[in-house]
């Protein structure tokens, strides 16, 4: 038992003794600037923009810029926390169109610290999503938008097989009631989108070479309703009118859910994806199973990676999301950078945004694997980035944000869609019911 | 034959209690590569990759992570049993605290504590306990405290009152039959009461990621920062969850020693 | 107890733990019974406005708040008996091989060691229909399911807690088999019991009440559950694997329904607190 105890005690010295080794003091000299970011591709990227500009502008300016890093498990809940307490622990930290409402209360705006014009290095569209009643909150950094991402080896077989071509017919048929033949999916609406799924789904046409024509993400999570809401703004839906009257009640979201319900119905995604989200698609899309689907850009470059997509990387194809009434649509937001009102070094942080607002900045950001909205680095990076004049042609053709999009309401909203329309998805509720319980609850989020 | 039977036995469930340990242990020796190849490969070429990210990751101070984890699961396991011992002694011989402060106690686990959390966060950041590794050992030692105190509360009322009374009029103090008699008696319910403490404090995420910032953040927090915005990067989570581990496995090896020595309390109770 | 015992110095006992939760949740209490019948946002966190009891009324009448508060139930009632039924077969199965091999007992502790929330990151993996070894062992032995799909869903994540958490039930009721005084068995046995009749009324009245407090700990941290199941399913589809933890974080946090979330809290505070005190009054009444 003594010995039991002495154990203990040492064991507790030992631990003391190690935390007191840890923090050691700030160099004297440069001011620190505290950058809060989240951990994965963006913040290595930036992390080359700080190194940048600490070895040369920030030597100028006076100013060090450090990366802090928060998981991503539970981000916003605990930067929400942070804020809310107005910490001082950041000077500089991540912000999002669909969340800056929500922030805007602890951020400062940035227009007094940027003396170049942001409006020649970013896509005004992308600015916008990062400003609120005519203020700047965001640096845009990294934007993301939807692709709708096919084996293109498959569809090549579809356009030219002949045999495979009237079995497509014969399906569209029996399934839509429409005489349909196949397009590239360039050319897809929705009903291409829904024949070609029908068709690459093994237990409705045993000849094809993926038992799922397509892969949904139905998990119960805000970025899954984002992906889901072009089927209703494609054809001419929203979350509300331009007066602010609640629309969600309408045709058109009813035919957006009856589209993800057909597929459901049918067994043409993989059965999980009742809990699926964005990792759980690309795995089903790597291993070969799913003919296309509708899915993040970030994907992109994972998919055609061949050490992470062995078996698909040289066969992915890109095209907009299928074409609704109104023609081809993505939903758009961009991460950003925002100043914390709260920061002690708002001065010294406000020389690091202004040097953020530059092609040059921008640019060693996209290299380094960053998706930054700004048109210069959107064109001279396709050599390495192949999928960014893409990105630059659907952000200039097809983009938008739901109106109530960057509301303070706005991630409320997303989570009674995702609750709402997940019990559609799992077959608990009818589509009647979930439009009609949306828009109530959406009006207690917003009318608070 | 008996005998035969329980080895069979024990190789089962521990087989089939640890499927998922034992999938996320081959998951960390996998390349992105064989980890995304369907079906899934039941033979591959090992891989310390993962580790070696893990562990040398410029962003990430894993070994940080792994002693402020193990700092506040101890003394939050030290608080706990410190402040649960007393009491329990005090409610078992002396009836103080029964009627309300135990079923308090008690009720707390039933709480969704994390309900706290920004009053908590006000709380610390006025005192500077806020990414403390003290800080969130308070918070485990409140998680901890109604276990603590419940089996201790279960311990002193089978102890027959005997021992003490006999100590009492040998002249001992109260503190000193605490120490002399008591004490010896309850090894194994404070080794399996410290080994749970630590194991519930150890597995605290919540808290861990509101209350901290870079100092004090614990392993589980730590541990997703392999989740990003482009997927998971399972090979190396397997690996952060494979090394987590470690060290309450090294607790547990410690005390199990004092699990299975109850022979005396044993003794005296039969 | 003793005469020198003056009327107050027993209160010294408790005195700590008093101090200490007084110290610790004193504030938090108060805030969150004010945040209770407030208007609050995060905004006005600091400066929240008294509305009288209306979260109180959401609360009580919201079908989202009894339908988490079942979910919760069920969900701890199944898993608890599974987990103290299998705990305790193994303790007496396995004991006399574990009193020899000690070290046999870290491997039965295993899966207690990994955090909830970082196994419900995994099993995203490992469940996986395409990628995932679990998926593929029980597609070897014929069964082709979705497990985190309905029906299966609900079974999974019970099954999930219950492989975490029976080692729990395990190391409480071994270690008080390990007091139960061999002397007493033998004599029993020297006077005719049967095995049976050992285990029944010999090992199992000894054993209970650390059954009880097994029992009793597990159902409270099954009721709580939060980790594996919203890092899994994230509460859905639906409402349907929503526990009362996670309807609680998400009206908090995400909702930013302040004063519901925090009502709700209250509510369930009260609700297991008259329960408690009757319970731990039986307890301790021996």
């Amino acid at each position: 038992m003594k010995k039991s105890m002495g154990l203990f005690v040492a064991l507790l010295l030992v631990t003391g003794v190690l935390w007191a080794g840890g923090q050691s003091e700030a160099e004297a000299g440069r001011e620190k600037v505290t950058f809060l970011f989240w951990p994965g591709p963006e913040s290595e990227a930036m992390q080359k923009v700080l190194d940048a500009y600490n070895a040369d502008q920030g030597i100028k300016d006076n100013v060090e810029v450090e990366m802090l890093l928060f998981s991503r498990q539970g981000f916003y809940d605990k930067l929400l926390a942070d804020m809310a307490a107005g910490s001082t622990e950041f000077d500089l930290n991540l912000v999002t169109t669909y969340s800056l409402g929500r922030y805007a209360p602890y951020l400062e705006p940035l227009d007094s610290y940027v003396t170049s014009d942001p409006g020649k290095t970013f896509i005004p569209a992308t600015l916008n999503s990062l400003a609120l009643d005519g203020k700047q909150y965001g640096v845009p950094t990294d934007v993301s938008l939807h692709f709708t991402i096919y084996r293109k080896d498959l569809m090549h077989r579809l356009l030219t097989d002949a045999s495979w071509k009237s079995s497509y017919t014969a399906i569209a048929q029996k399934y839509l009631g429409k005489k349909l033949s196949p397009k590239d999916p360039a050319q897809w609406d929705w009903d291409d989108y829904l024949a070609t799924t029908l068709f690459f789904t093994k237990s409705i046409n045993p000849e094809s070479p993926t038992t799922f024509g397509t892969v949904l993400q139905l998990k119960n999570l805000i970025f899954n309703i984002m992906i889901w809401q072009s089927t209703m703004v494609s054809n001419g839906g929203n979350w509300m009118d331009e007066a602010g009257n609640i629309t969600i009640n309408s045709p058109e979201a009813k035919r957006g859910l009856e589209i993800y319900q057909m597929i459901i119905d049918n067994k043409a995604t993989p059965p999980g994806s009742l809990n699926y989200e964005f990792a759980e698609s690309n795995e089903a899309f790597k291993a070969g199973q799913v003919a296309s689907m509708l899915q993040w850009n970030a994907a992109y470059s994972t998919l055609t990676n061949p050490d992470d997509s062995p078996s698909v990387y040289d066969k992915i194809g890109v095209a907009p999301l299928p074409a609704g009434s109104l023609g081809h649509r993505t939903h758009v937001h961009s991460l950003g950078i925002g100043m914390n009102a709260a920061s002690i070094h708002k001065a010294a942080a406000g020389k690091f945004v202004d040097y953020l607002f530059s092609d040059k900045a921008m640019e060693i950001y996209g290299r380094a694997g960053g998706s930054p909205p700004a048109s210069m680095v959107l064109s001279s990076l396709a050599d390495i980035r192949p999928e960014f004049p893409t990105v630059a042609e659907y952000l200039e053709r097809y983009a938008y944000v739901v109106n109530g999009g960057t509301a303070d309401y706005a991630v409320p909203v997303y989570e009674v869609m995702a609750e709402e329309f997940s019990a559609v998805w799992s077959g608990d509720q009818s589509i009647d019911t979930a439009l009609a319980h949306t828009e109530q609850r959406m009006k207690e989020s917003i009318h608070k | 034959m008996k005998k035969t039977l329980r080895i069979i036995c024990y190789v089962l469930v521990v087989l089939i209690c640890n499927l998922p340990l034992l999938a996320t242990i081959a998951t960390s020796l996998k390349t992105p590569a064989q980890i995304s190849a369907s079906p899934p490969l039941l033979f591959f070429k090992p891989t310390l990759a993962n580790y070696a990210e893990v562990l040398t990751s410029p962003s990430l101070h894993f070994g940080t992570y792994l002693r402020n984890s193990f700092g506040l699961a101890l003394l939050g396991t030290l608080f706990s049993i410190l402040l649960a011992l007393p009491a329990a002694y005090g409610m078992v011989r002396h009836g103080v605290g029964k009627k309300f402060l135990l079923p308090f106690v008690t009720n707390l686990r039933t709480f969704p504590l994390i309900i706290f959390a920004i009053p908590f966060y006000f709380m610390f950041q006025s005192v500077g306990l806020l990414d403390t590794v003290l800080g969130l050992a308070i918070l485990s030692c409140l998680i901890n405290l109604p276990l603590a105190l419940v089996v201790l509360l279960s311990f002193f009322q089978d102890l027959p009152i005997e021992l003490e009374e006999a100590a009492f009029v040998d002249g001992a103090s109260t503190f000193q039959t605490m120490r002399m008699i008591i004490l010896p008696l309850a090894t194994t319910v404070l080794a399996s009461v410290s080994v749970l403490s630590f194991i519930y404090a150890w597995n605290e995420f919540l808290f861990g990621l509101i209350l901290t910032t870079k100092v004090a953040t614990p392993v589980t927090v730590g541990a997703t920062f392999f989740i990003t915005s482009f997927g998971i990067r399972w090979g190396q989570t397997a690996a952060a969850i494979t090394l987590s581990i470690l060290p309450p496995m090294f607790i547990g090896v410690l005390s199990f020693r004092y699990l299975t020595k109850a022979l005396l309390s044993g003794a005296i109770k039969g | 107890m003793t005469s020198s015992m003056t009327r107050y110095r027993k209160y010294l006992f408790i005195a700590p733990l008093a101090l200490f939760l007084l110290i610790t949740l004193g504030y938090p209490l108060v805030t969150n019974i004010i945040y209770s019948f407030s208007d609050v946002t995060f905004r006005t966190i600091r400066s929240p406005r008294l509305i009288g009891i209306q979260h109180y009324k959401e609360v009580l009448t919201s079908p989202a708040f009894w339908g988490s508060f079942w979910f919760s139930a069920k969900f701890a009632i199944v898993a608890t008996f599974f987990e103290v039924l299998l705990g305790l077969g193994l303790a007496i199965a396995l004991a006399p091989l574990l009193e020899r091999y000690k070290i046999l007992l870290t491997f039965i502790m295993l899966p207690l060691m990994i955090a909830p929330v970082l196994m419900g990151i995994m099993y995203r993996l490992l469940l996986n229909e395409f990628v995932g070894p679990i998926s593929q062992i029980m597609q070897m032995f014929g069964i082709y399911v979705s497990l985190l799909n309905p029906p299966w869903i609900v079974g999974t994540l019970v099954t999930i807690e219950i492989l975490q958490w029976t080692p729990f039930a395990f190391l409480i009721i071994f270690s008080g088999l390990q007091s139960i005084s061999g002397d007493v068995i033998e004599a029993a046995r020297i006077d005719g019991a049967s095995e049976w009749g050992v285990f029944w009324y010999i090992t199992i009245p000894a054993l209970l009440p650390n059954i009880s407090i097994a029992a009793f700990v597990r159902f409270v941290d099954s009721f709580r559950v939060f980790d594996h199941i919203y890092v899994l399913t994230g509460g859905g589809p639906g409402r349907m694997t929503t526990s009362l933890s996670i309807f609680i974080y998400k009206s908090f946090f995400q909702q930013e329904q302040i004063g519901t979330a925090v009502a709700a809290a209250m509510v369930l505070l009260i609700v297991f607190l008259i329960p408690l005190i009757f319970s731990m009054r039986q307890i301790t009444r021996k």
